[in-house]
């Protein structure tokens, strides 16, 4: 069960595109230790450039956030220990297609961190044991199946011993065969107690795992909710029209 | 977390094992009949053709085994080898080539010994064993042919000898060699260069030979490399400076490529050396040499930032922000995922552009420098070889075909161990 502890805290968070699209008005979220939250809402309503905010990939012009006590700054020294203390796990996997597997997990565990080689690599495998590739650590990335190559993605994040794991859908560009292998990977993961804000689809995996459910619209938080309550008795009319629609 | 049970959540293997497919192979002569004589019409044009190339071959070889008098090559291998470089300090040059030798079979050597991770590579592929009958091919035959002494032909092949005995020690052996000894080696490369650059222009005890008096492949070989190198760091800065968010970094960037792209390089060549001595405070300009060969340099390094801006632009921004969100620093993710995507898939072009940097050296001879081009003009205007120009060029043509082969060759195997989706063969 999470805690109290606050491990994210987003207040009113206002972001503009150069172009003048206002695509977050002012949205408030705070993440609980060892929780689990999953963000819906359909696309565009601003759910991806969200949690990008929390690790600084996206900019954002006014509100606050803070992550595990370090709040977000334009002072890189804050960015980059942040950036250490989260991990994100991308739609599009982006591993390092130059590297072998072992390397994608090593790399920024001894660049960054400044450990060991041998020592890194020995947690790296253990890792791939854990998400159930370890078999195919000397490969390159662009040999694996999509579902594989998530799994090395998550792992890879993982190398760096994060507080909070970030998914930018992780599952959306994976064939359906294998969407189960990585949720089951994600649901493991949260079973040990890993803080998790997931921007997904995945209806089963929210229902089964989140302790809260969370649907943005037009750039603002709709509905915030226990599971439970989201998918059986929405408060919102938005958010019986987007369960209705993906139903 | 527990762990997966295992293949429970796995995905199944990509492809079932499938029969074979059905074997297409053809004879030789089903594929020349398919090819050259499919119809009547193909039949009477390639029948033309390969009378005309087999008349122009026959001729070719008629005048250089007949009518051809090769002694105008023979009686100056020195020259076109290294110009006017003074005889008792040769030796010099020798040594750059025993050092060379070995180190190019120590590395191709280690290559083989260490296959790239995903693959279990051959210690002796047939094109390495191509290459070494090849090698000992030339060893034996072109020493003979430019009627080399005796004790130069030996030289020769010892230097053969000593680049084929490395590849083999380096390729049974390296295995076993300490790791740290083995990181040495990449490193030893720009060494070497350094070293090469002192032994050829003096220093450390060494007399002084001035660059005037360097010539022939010497100075081709010296110019091309020269440029290379230092284009390739110039390149990859102002591709990079020409991405940048910063204006200034920016328009600097594009003032360079644009003016150096819109100048033919003769033309710079000629400006670089006359105007460089009054631009720079008195004593400062290079001398002719090397003001060339920093016209070269830049001329290339605007070349080349095109074609590595092309790289960077073809590299997903996923991966950068793959890198940042790792918690690597933007330099560190530069140097670490995005610059060896990027130089991998700008390497065809920037090896291209290289090919046409050593040729382009040829201009050189125009500026009154003696390269290889310079040294056959003044060899073809001495009374003595007066019209001996088909003997001349042709060598020339040889030379610059045979590096310029070495140059392709090189970067497609480059190219074969750096692609991550390529299937191991």
């Amino acid at each position: 069960m999470p805690s109290t502890q606050p491990m994210i805290e987003a207040c009113g968070v206002q972001k503009w595109y150069p172009n003048g699209f206002h695509a977050l008005r002012g949205v408030d979220l705070s993440v609980s230790k060892g929780e689990v939250v999953v963000i819906m809402g359909p696309s565009g309503s601003g759910k991806s450039t969200f949690i990008r905010t929390f690790n600084a990939l996206e900019e954002f012009q006014e509100g606050s956030i803070s992550v595990d006590g370090i709040v977000l700054s334009n002072d890189l020294r804050n960015i980059d220990a942040i950036r250490c203390d989260t991990g994100m796990v991308f739609q599009q996997f982006n591993l390092f297609p130059h590297l072998t597997v072992l390397e994608n997990l090593s790399l920024a565990p001894v660049v960054v961190r400044k450990r060991r080689r041998s020592e890194v690599e020995a947690q790296a495998m253990a890792l791939l044991e854990r998400v159930g590739i370890a078999e195919q650590a000397r490969k390159y990335p662009g040999q694996l199946s999509g579902g594989q190559q998530q799994r090395v993605a998550i792992a890879r994040s993982l190398c760096m011993e994060p507080r909070i794991l970030l998914f930018d859908e992780p599952t959306s560009a994976l064939d359906p065969e294998m969407v189960g292998e990585v949720l089951e990977v994600m649901r493991n993961l949260a079973a040990d107690g890993m803080t998790m804000v997931v921007v997904t689809h995945e209806m089963g995996f929210a229902r089964e795992v989140a302790h809260r459910v969370v649907l943005m619209s037009e750039g603002q938080i709709v509905e915030e909710a226990p599971p439970e309550t989201f998918f059986t008795n929405p408060q919102h009319e938005r958010s019986r029209q987007f369960l209705a629609q993906i139903l | 977390m527990t762990a997966l049970p295992p293949g429970s959540a796995t995905t199944p293997p990509l492809r079932p094992a499938s029969p074979a497919p059905p074997s297409v192979q053809r004879s030789w002569a089903g594929v020349l009949r398919q090819e050259l004589f499919a119809s009547r019409g193909d039949g009477l044009v390639s029948a033309l053709l390969i009378l005309l190339i087999l008349a122009s071959a026959v001729g070719l070889l008629r005048w250089a085994f007949g009518q051809a008098q090769w002694a105008v090559i023979q009686v100056n291998t020195t020259l076109f080898a290294v110009g006017r470089y003074p005889i008792e300090q040769q030796w010099r040059l020798w040594l750059l080539v025993v050092l060379v030798a070995a180190l190019s079979g120590l590395s191709w050597g280690l290559l083989r010994a260490f296959p790239r991770a995903d693959r279990s590579g051959e210690l002796w592929p047939f094109n390495d064993r191509l290459a070494v009958a090849l090698l000992g091919f030339l060893a034996a035959w072109l020493p003979a042919a430019l009627a080399l002494g005796f004790p130069l032909q030996v030289r020769w092949w010892a230097i053969t000898g000593l680049l084929v005995a490395m590849r083999w020690i380096a390729g049974h052996w390296g295995r076993s060699w300490p790791p740290r000894l083995l990181k040495l080696v990449p490193l030893s490369w720009p060494l070497l260069y350094l070293l090469g650059m002192v032994l050829i222009a003096g220093g450390l005890g060494m007399s002084q030979v001035s660059p005037s008096n360097w010539g022939g492949l010497l100075l081709t070989l010296l110019m091309a490399s020269f440029a290379i190198l230092l284009s390739f760091p110039i390149g990859v800065v102002v591709a990079l400076g020409r991405r940048s968010d910063l204006p200034l970094l920016r328009w600097s960037s594009v003032l360079y490529i644009e003016f150096i792209r819109g100048a033919p390089l003769i033309t710079l060549l000629f400006l670089g050396q006359n105007i460089l001595g009054y631009m720079l405070p008195g004593g400062w300009a290079p001398d002719r040499v090397w003001r060339a060969a920093w016209v070269l340099t830049f001329f290339c390094g605007a070349y080349l930032a095109e074609a590595v801006r092309a790289g960077l632009s073809a590299v997903p921004p996923g991966q950068l922000e793959a890198a940042r969100s790792l918690g690597l620093s933007m330099p560190q993710a530069l140097q670490r995922v995005v610059l060896p995507q990027a130089l991998r898939i700008a390497l065809p072009a920037a090896v291209g552009q290289f090919i046409s940097l050593l040729q382009d050296t040829t201009l050189l001879s125009l500026i009154g420098l003696l390269d290889l081009l310079g040294t056959a003009r003044t060899v073809m205007a001495n009374p003595e070889f007066l019209g001996k120009n088909a003997e001349v060029y042709l060598t020339l043509a040889v030379l610059f075909w045979c590096c310029c082969a070495a140059l392709g060759l090189g970067s497609r195997a480059l190219e074969r161990r750096l692609d991550p989706t390529h299937s191991p063969a």
